[in-house]
Order: C-alpha cells, then structure tokens, then sequence
C-alpha cells in the first residue's frame, strides 16, 4: 500500500507526495503528458530530441547537471509513444535544489541554435548506437508499421528516420516546449523522507508563479479495426531467422488490459512460462521466446515473439506459436497455472513498492491514467479475473484476421 | 509568490557528513557457513543469497564455471527442470545466478512469506543438481546462438579483444570465448567443477531485507535435510597475465555505422592506498555525466551518445578502461580528443568549482549506494570478498572530503599516463 497526498497549484500543476522514512534520500518526478503519438508525422523523434534539450539549460541556470550533481543528486529520463519522465534522487537535505532546478526548466529553456545542433548530433549517434548499428535493431519500428496503418503508435519513439531529427529548427521547439510543457500538462511526484504539507509548501514556493498554458486537446486519429491479416517479410544481415506476431488490444483503461496481460505471462512470463517449455525446451524450435504487451494508453498491442534455430522452418515455427495460442482458447488454464501468474504479479508489484524513485514514477503514471490511487488497486483487478475470462479473451484476441505477421529472415 | 530574481541563486546546499551502514549481524550455519545479516526495508521481502569463492578463475575449460552455475537449475535428484521452474514461479520468487570471474553467487529475492520454500528448492540445487546431458546441449545450442549474434555489435566485440589485450589469451580474464567452446563442454565437466567448488567451506551466505528472527533456524532446518560435504580446499591455479606489448590496435569491421572504442590499462586493486584517488579521477575523467570526457566528447562535439570510464576490481588484477561507440567517420577525432582529456588532468588542476561538484556528486552517490537492505547487502559483499572491513568506506569518505585538485593531478601523472594506454578500436 502506497499512502499519499495529493494538492493542485492554482496554474493546474497537480502534486503528489509520498512519504517513506526508511531512506535518507527523496525522489523527484515530473511527469510530461507528451509524447511520440503528439508528434506530426513529418516531424517525428521530436518528443525526444526535445527530452535531450531540456537538460541544456534554463532561464536561470545554465547546466542543469552540474546544478543538480553540486547537491548530490543525479538523474535521468525517457520519452515514450505516450509521456516523457523526468526523474531524480537526492538527499533529502537538498530537496530545494531539485525543485529549483525542475520549476526553472518549466518556467522556461535558454534555447539556442548551437545546443540544438549538437544534441542533434547525440540523437543521431543515440539512433545509430540502438536501431541501425544493432543486429535486429529495426524490429520494433516495422512492427509498429503493420500494426498501425494510422494511429501515430506507428513511428517508434527515436523516429520514423534521422532525417526528421536533423531538420528540427529552434521554432519548432519553442512552439513544443509552449504547448506541452506546462504546469497544467505536468504531474510532480515527490517520495521519501519529507512531509508531505511541507513538500506542497516547498512546491508551492518554486512553481507557482509558472504560467499556465493554453489547455492542449489531444486530437489523434484513432487505429481502425483489422479485418485481414498483415504479412512481412524482410531480409537482414543477421546470423538467425525470427518471428514476431502481434494482435491489436485495448487501452490502457480497460479492463482488457489486465486480461491480455495476463494472458501474456502464461505464454511468456518467466522460464516456466508455456512458450519457454514447449517450444524452447521441449521442440527446441527457438532458442528465445516472449510474450508481451505495449500496455499503451490508447489501443495497443500483444507481441509474441520467437528467435528460430538454424535450419527451422519459420513456416513451421509460426504453427507451433499458433497452436499455443488454440490451446488457450480452447482450453482453461488449470487453476494452479493461473495462482501461479497472479503470485508472480503479487511479487512485482512488491517489490516495484520497495524503491522510492518506482514508486515515483508510477505514482505520477496512474495520476496520468486518473488516479494515482489505481497503483494500490492494480493486484484487485489482476486477482479478479478468472480461467473463463482468460479463455474468452484469447478467442477475442488471438484471430488469425487481426494477426500482424513479420518474418525476419537472416540473409546468409 | 517567488520573486523571479530569486532563482538566480541556487538554494543553499547541506552536504552530505554521515552514511548510515546498516552492518551485518554475523552467525554461522550449523555446518560453518558464515551468514551476514542486514535487515531492514519497508517491504515484507527478503534477499538470500550464497557466494561462492569460484568463478571463471578456477576453470579448466572455457564455460565451466558459467554453465554449472546456470545448470544448476535444470533438474536435481528429485525434481526436473521444469518442476524447478514452476515452483521458483509459482512462488513469486526469483531466482539469480551470477557467474563471475572470481566468484559465483547463487540466491534469489521473494516475499519474506516464503522463505522456507525459496530456501529449501535454492539448496536442493545447490547441493544435489543432476545436470542432465539433455539439458546441457540444449543450453549450450540455445547460448551459443546468443553470443553469434553478439559477435555481430562492435561494442560486445570490443569488450572481449580488450580484455584479451590486456591479460592475454592463457589467462582467465582474457581469454575470449571461441564459437567451438559450446562444442566442447560435457556433463562430466559441470560435475567435476560442482564437486570442486560448491562445498561449504567455500562459501558464505548473505541476508537482507526484512527476516524473522528465528531465520538462522529456518535455514538450518533447511540445510539438515541435505547431506552436503566439505572436500579439501582446492589450491587456486596460478595464471600469469601478458598485457600486449603493442600499444595501438584495430579490429576492422567495414559495414557498420559506428565504431567501438576501448583505451585503458591494468591499475592498482582496492586494497592500494591511493585507490580512491583514483576512483576519484576516474570520476572527474568518465565516471559521471559531468566528467571531461561526456562534456567534450558528447556535450561539446556531438560524436557520441555516451561515454564513460570505470575501475574494474578483480581479485587478481584490477584495470581501468574508457569505453565509447562513435560515429565511424570521426573515431579518429573522437580518440585524440580522448587522449586530451587525460593529458589536461595530468597537467592543469582542476577548479574549485569542478571539485567541489565532484565532491559532492560523489558523496551523494555512495549515500545512494546504500540505499536500502539489498544495497547494503551488495556493498557489504564488496568489502568481504576483498578481505576489508567498514573501515575502508569510512576511508573513502575521508578521501572525499579532503582531496584537493593537486592529489587528482599526482594520482592521474602516477596511473592513467595516455604513453601507458593501450588502445582498440573496433569498426
């Protein structure tokens, strides 16, 4: 059980503090309600080149890091297809220097052309270190492609191509800082040892002369529904074949959500999970295999994904993962299987609890959603479902119509 | 309201004066196992773990000392693999094994609720592991596909010829694992380096987090279920290390984008008195976001998406490396602006405002280190393998008060002189 406190700035800021005694130290987290799914589809990688500027300097303070590792804090942040997420720890004697240093940056950057054009060049090197110079590196942005033909989930965070990167202009993000980076678009979480009346007066004395922006009204067009099965193959310069399928979910609010998750730990969730003992042990078809969901906030998807030995038919592999999948809806899944998920889910969640700066995040995550309080909610919603639920879901989901098919084929 | 003028200023700071050690509670397991015990934590969870003093070290054929250790899971006297894998599942528990060139450590974290459990099935393993010869091979084909696609990223490839670079093919931390080795290994292999190395006398057993208070009878409850026998100390093999008497080398791979970037040199262990000033160096050098090298190299020029620098602890040889991927077509640059760095903190001080952002960026960072039970626990281990005492943090945190910009001078002219380099560079 996560307790807090929770107190809204008259420019919109919303506040949520926890407090835990057993560290000497505090966790700080803005939460940016902005993300790649924000982004034109010509200008794409924006939410996170903008990520990278935000840590070159602010109206009033010219490093941020060197501010912040002059009190003993350090930090880091990412962007996604949804939010970008500042977070930091650091003693609690200190706090000060991390509010100061988080309302300066949202009450305004330095902007210049010279810090742009160098993190430019970072977020190149950054897209050539993880996407091109990696074997399997662009896996995930084309099945983003197959699966949405409209919904911006498309383009992976870092960007449809470096290009887009390269032609941002200091206009352009100026314009996004404006419009996204307000009070009123922000979720502050403080954790740790402080109370949280004196951590709201605190927040109170650094952000509450930020102007709030204009209301920003998300207007993004929604994926329609898949009737007919998407197919594609590629070839690579990779030493093996693998496969990948995917099945369009829900949203992140619905109930579906917890169910396909769950669905996704019988096949994929730790080395007792059903893809690992039938088709990597038993046929030792692949020698890795996974399960997930994106757990996206609109409509995501179920990934399963498969990397064959040499010599294996991906013909033949995509049968065996199909199989797996007809067994769970044909069957119900014995009773001690499904505690068996639930334990696992009982676990994570306790030990996600253990550390201030998750508890951080995901505070500032489920206020996102609507309520920080559905982080104490979430073991409920995962216990409630049941064998017939689960079997019922995967007949839902795992239609060979909604099916999203890539092979990746090694070329030598 | 604030007054916008107001923020010109940073607020005050209040550096750090004290850590908080939670340090261990010691007792022994009825067969001499000593245990370390740190409890604490806000969570009903609890880390055991044994620490094995074997590792890649005490090898006779590549992969020995990592496939038992991951092997040991796969099926035991009583249980098969997937039995074992259910119940770590069931139980919310998960199980981690850690092959390291010096040590082994096998252990796992779980809700303190089922600590009975979790400790009889992590002894069943431990003690009475069957390694079974369907097991092996398909492990091995499983890993060895994972380290051909490993072969193909410049950084993984540099990480394995550096290493060979500095203590040469014929010692165990040099020695680069070769595609033929998945061939090679057999079940009677992991049974011989079992017999050899899992044995009491050969390990300790740390606790963390939250315990009741009867745990050493918990665990020898456990324990007496298990006939479990000492051998004879096994002497530890000698290897001589051969650093490559050629200072510059280049591992060419044509059709990548980025290159690999590795410059670094054996150095002094932590048992040296000036070790932790050059842990502090290395710092200043790469051991932050705020270090020369990531405000050159990332900040100023823009060749890389990161850069860093790290002392590596081994008990028989310690060594410092600098490690980057960056643009193919400005490695060149990268490398000498690299060889800059080092030269400038030999020959200028640094400044009173660079020192002290070090000091304190230091001092906040080993209070974070300590963080919790399990942090603790890691931190404790550290001191215990290499035969220290809390008094040697007590020491650092001396060195991080009082170092002044000339110590760093002298400890960076006397350690990590850039003639003293060796340099690969992969792409």
């Amino acid at each position: 059980m996560v307790n807090f406190k929770r107190y809204t700035l008259q420019n919109g800021l919303r506040l949520i503090v926890h407090q835990d005694t057993t560290t000497p130290l505090v966790a700080v987290n803005v939460l940016y309600d902005v993300g790649a799914r924000d982004e034109h589809p010509e200008q794409t990688g924006f939410a996170h080149l903008f990520e990278h500027l935000m840590f070159e300097g602010s109206v009033n303070i010219p490093e941020y890091d060197n501010a912040l590792q002059m009190a003993g804090g350090e930090n880091n942040a990412f962007t996604n297809n949804d939010i970008t997420n500042y977070y930091l720890t650091i003693p609690r004697q200190n706090i000060e220097t991390a509010l100061w240093l988080e309302s300066d940056r949202m009450l305004g950057l330095s902007f210049s052309e010279e810090k742009l054009s160098i993190q430019k060049n970072v977020v190149s090197e950054e897209y050539r270190q993880t996407y091109l110079n990696q074997p399997y590196g662009d896996v995930w942005a084309l099945l983003r492609s197959l699966v949405y033909k409209v919904h911006p989930y498309q383009w992976p965070t870092i960007g449809k191509s470096i290009d887009h990167v390269k032609n941002a202009n200091l206009q352009q993000v100026k314009d996004f800082f404006y419009r996204f980076y307000r009070p009123n678009n922000a979720i502050l979480v403080i954790t740790g040892d402080i109370e949280p009346d004196y951590a709201y007066k605190l927040v109170q004395k650094w952000f509450s002369d930020i102007p709030e922006g204009e209301l920003y009204t998300r207007n993004i067009y929604r994926e329609p529904s898949q009737f007919q099965e998407r197919r594609l193959k590629v070839e690579r310069d990779v030493p093996f074949d693998e496969i990948y399928i995917a099945f369009p979910t829900g949203t992140r609010l619905e109930n579906s959500f917890f169910i396909s998750d769950m669905l996704s730990d019988v096949l994929g969730g730790g080395r007792s999970a059903r893809l690992m003992e039938n088709l990597v042990k038993k046929k030792n078809i692949f020698s890795e295999t996974n399960a997930w969901i994106t757990g996206s906030i609109d409509k995501g998807f179920f990934a399963i994904m498969g990397k064959l030995h040499k010599n294996q038919s991906v013909e033949k592999a995509e049968q065996l993962i199909w199989e797996e999948l007809i067994d769970l809806q044909k069957n119900l899944i014995p009773e001690r299987e499904l505690q068996k998920v639930k334990n696992k889910i009982e676990s994570t969640n306790t030990f996600a609890e253990a550390g201030i700066l998750s508890k951080a995040m995901n505070l500032a995550y489920y206020e996102l959603l609507g309520d920080a309080d559905l982080l104490n909610k979430q073991n409920e919603k995962y216990f409630a479902v049941d064998d017939v639920t689960l079997r019922k879901a995967a007949n839902e989901l795992f239609q060979p119509s909604k099916a999203s098919v890539l092979h990746y084929m090694a070329n030598d | 309201m604030m007054i916008i003028s107001a923020r010109k200023y940073a607020p005050a700071l209040k550096m750090i004066d004290e850590v908080n050690f939670l340090k261990p509670q010691k007792s022994y397991l009825h067969n001499g196992i000593p245990v370390y015990m740190q409890k604490g934590g806000s969570q009903e969870i609890i880390k055991i773990e044994f620490v094995f003093k074997s590792g890649s070290y005490h090898q006779e054929k590549p992969l020995q000392a990592w496939a038992t250790a991951n092997l040991l899971k796969n099926g035991t006297k009583f249980k098969t693999s997937e039995e074992i894998n259910q119940l770590w599942d069931f139980y919310g528990a998960s199980l981690q094994v850690d092959a390291q060139k010096d040590i082994t450590s096998v252990g796992f974290v779980a809700l303190s609720k089922h600590l009975v459990t979790a400790m009889n099935l992590l002894l069943e393993m431990i003690i009475m592991p069957e390694f079974h010869e369907d097991e092996l091979v398909t492990f091995l084909k499983n890993r060895k596909q994972k380290f051909l696609v490993n072969n193909r990223k410049v950084q993984y490839l540099a990480r394995m010829h550096f290493a060979e670079l500095l203590y040469g093919t014929n010692h165990p931390y040099g020695k680069r694992l070769q595609e033929s080795d998945f061939e090679k290994l057999t079940r009677e292999d992991l049974v011989t380096f079992h017999h050899n190395n899992y044995f009491p006398a050969n390990c300790i057993c740390l606790v963390a987090g939250n315990y009741p208070e009867t745990i050493i009878k918990t665990l020898d409850k456990s324990l007496k279920k298990f006939a479990w026998e000492n051998i004879k100390l096994n002497q530890v093999p000698e290897h001589k290390s051969e650093i490559t008497p050629k200072p510059k080398h280049l591992l060419p791979r044509p059709n990548t984008l980025q290159s690999a970037i590795r410059i670094g040199k054996p150095v002094i262990n932590r048992d040296h008195p000036d070790y932790h000033l050059l842990s502090v160096t290395n710092t200043l050098l790469g051991g932050y976001f705020g270090s020369r090298l990531m405000k050159n190299i990332r900040q100023d020029k823009g060749y890389t998406y990161g850069i860093n620098s790290a002392l590596i602890n081994l008990l028989r040889g310690a060594y410092f490396f600098i490690a980057s991927q960056v643009g193919r077509d400005v490695k060149n640059q990268a490398v000498e602006e690299i060889y800059n760095e080092i030269e400038a903190i030999r020959k200028q001080p640094a400044g009173d405002a660079e020192i002290n952002m070090l000091r304190n960026y230091l001092a906040g960072s080993f209070l974070r280190s300590f963080d919790g039970p399990f942090m603790q626990s890691e931190r404790f281990k550290e001191i215990l393998l290499f035969g220290q005492d809390y008094s040697w943090f007590q020491q650092y945190l001396v060195t991080l008060k009082s170092f002044q910009p000339e110590d760093i001078q002298r400890t960076a002219e006397k350690y990590l002189h850039e003639n003293d380099m060796v340099e690969l560079i992969v792409g």
